[in-house]
């Protein structure tokens, strides 16, 4: 079973803490004998699915249905309250571009930084440093200080760096829709190799377009709950009817 | 075990933190490293003024090395003392001032108050060289000391690195660690033999004898603060050029590890909770 799963959520729950008040200080804490009020807030409810090893899989649902929280406990960022999530592979997430750029250091140290904090070594960065700057388009200013970059430049450079990391598991936000439409070309094709190779990319979208040409597998989340999970199309077309017609 | 081997596997990016903190810190300066200098040598000047010269706080000569500079003894205990109190400062802000990376990434959260430590520490080398340097001029016999000097400077290092994990929780929890511990900070400084010699103490405490009619005294209080022995090696091996009290060793050692332990086991317990906290 473990040979053709990447990911499994098994029964996956993650509450919220919502404060009424919330007292990030001593005096009150102490004054009260209480540090908050709160009620829970469920943002998955028993949420249970495997990702088929080199899918390319779409996690797709309206605001504020548990998509993006669930990406961040495929990521180990948030821990689950119950149930839990095995990864069969090494796991990299993009939730951001260029996270922890030091904005006085130049794009070369940046490269060498940002890689170590998405987990790669030294060699592995030096062995593909000109890769990224390639890939990056960045070449002419990439010892120069990335404050001085453009927004575009800024965040391919990060893209350049994640997608390097070589993943057997890479979990994607949103951050596609970033550079503009030759940078995106490239990006596409980038995901098109991973998938190639055998790799598998999890995806979290709005637009149904980017799910329908890339993922062939998709999950609707709906307030937390797991609407639907399979093949993409039928899984899309789920979740367009119930948009457009809820009483149908 | 488990923990400390993920720890060392991101010894890589420990050090990479470190250099950012240390190569970001004086771009774009002119005087580069050269400021990290400054303050200690500007709170030199302020203190050997008012006690040294006011105030004629005249500690012992070095005994057996003779030295008798104020300005030299005073720094001997200042420098680790400014060192101590970067880390802790600087680490208890390092996870609230990372809140970006920490709800972005996943890595191993320790190395952001651990690498405050690195890199306070590359600047207390670069001032502790520069005091040997000055030392060996004023007629001291330094040199062979300085590997038991590195020794007390790890210790020291690893106690701050303790304090400066439980401060970095606490601040995520209560903002209000910030301001206190500047307050903490500002008085500790006083109930160290930082800007007096220990003897003032010791001789107050036998005038005073037993507090309120019980055993302790004044001086048993005193030493209570790890940093009272901290400061005792690194006189004894700088200023006075002699091997330290044994038992102030053991002191340290005990502070530094068991800081560091308690440090370690609550920044775990907390770790996996920090990009909700935050």
């Amino acid at each position: 079973m473990s040979n053709n799963t990447a990911v499994r959520v098994d029964h996956v729950t993650k509450t919220f803490r919502m404060y009424h008040e919330r007292n990030q200080s001593l005096k009150s804490a102490i004054m009260r004998g209480r540090t908050s009020v709160h009620e829970d807030f469920l943002a998955l409810r028993d949420v249970t699915f495997d990702v088929p090893q080199g899918s390319t899989f779409g996690l797709i649902g309206s605001n504020g249905s548990g998509k993006s929280t669930l990406l961040k406990c495929l990521a180990n960022i948030y821990y689950p309250n119950q149930g839990a999530i095995t990864h069969f592979g090494k796991i990299a997430a993009m939730l951001e571009v260029g996270s922890g750029f030091h904005a006085e250091l130049s794009g070369r140290e940046n490269i060498f930084l940002n890689g170590s904090i998405l987990g790669m070594s030294k060699k592995e960065v030096t062995r593909k440093l000109d890769e990224i700057i390639d890939f990056s388009g960045v070449e002419q200013f990439i010892d120069q200080p990335v404050k001085n970059y453009s927004s575009g430049m800024y965040v391919r450079l990060g893209f350049a760096i994640a997608i390097n990391v070589d993943p057997d598991i890479l979990v994607v936000d949103e951050v596609l829709a970033v550079g503009d439409a030759d940078f995106q070309a490239k990006c596409f094709a980038k995901f098109a190799d991973f998938r190639n190779a055998g790799k598998t990319v999890i995806l979290v979208s709005h637009s149904m377009e980017t799910v329908k040409t890339m993922c062939d597998h998709a999950a609707w989340l709906n307030h937390g709950t797991l609407e639907t999970v399979g093949e993409a199309a039928p899984t899309i077309d789920a979740y367009l009817r119930s948009l457009n017609g809820p009483a149908a | 075990m488990n923990y400390l081997k993920e720890v060392w596997g991101s010894r890589e990016l420990l050090f990479n933190l470190t250099s950012r903190e240390v190569r970001g810190k004086y771009k774009r300066t002119i005087f580069g490293q050269l400021w990290s200098l400054a303050n200690p040598l500007a709170l030199m000047l302020i203190y050997t003024l008012v006690f040294g010269i006011i105030f004629k706080s005249n500690p012992e000569p070095g005994n057996p090395s003779g030295l008798n500079v104020f300005a030299l003894w005073l720094l001997c205990g200042l420098l680790p003392w400014t060192f101590f109190a970067n880390v802790v400062n600087t680490a208890s802000g390092s996870l609230v001032g990372n809140a970006n990376l920490i709800q972005k990434v996943s890595f191993s959260r320790i190395v952001l108050p651990l690498s405050t430590v690195g890199s306070s520490a590359y600047n207390w080398a670069f001032e502790m060289a520069v005091l040997v340097i000055a030392l060996s001029i004023a007629g001291g016999f330094v040199l062979p000391w300085i590997p038991l000097v590195l020794v007390a400077m790890v210790l020291l290092a690893i106690f701050a690195a303790g304090v400066g994990l439980l401060f970095s929780i606490a601040n995520v929890y209560f903002r209000d660690t910030q301001y206190l511990l500047s307050i903490v900070l500002q008085l500790w400084i006083y109930l160290s033999p930082i800007i007096y010699p220990t003897t003032l103490v010791v001789s107050k405490s036998k005038e005073l004898g037993g507090l309120l009619g019980t055993p302790i005294t004044l001086a048993g209080l005193y030493d209570l603060n790890p940093i009272v022995h901290f400061v005792a090696i690194f006189r004894a091996l700088m200023y006075d050029n002699r091997w330290p009290d044994p038992s102030e060793w053991l002191i340290c050692l005990a502070w530094a590890l068991v800081t560091l332990l308690l440090g370690a086991v609550v920044f775990r317990r907390n770790e996996r909770k920090l990009a909700e906290a935050l």
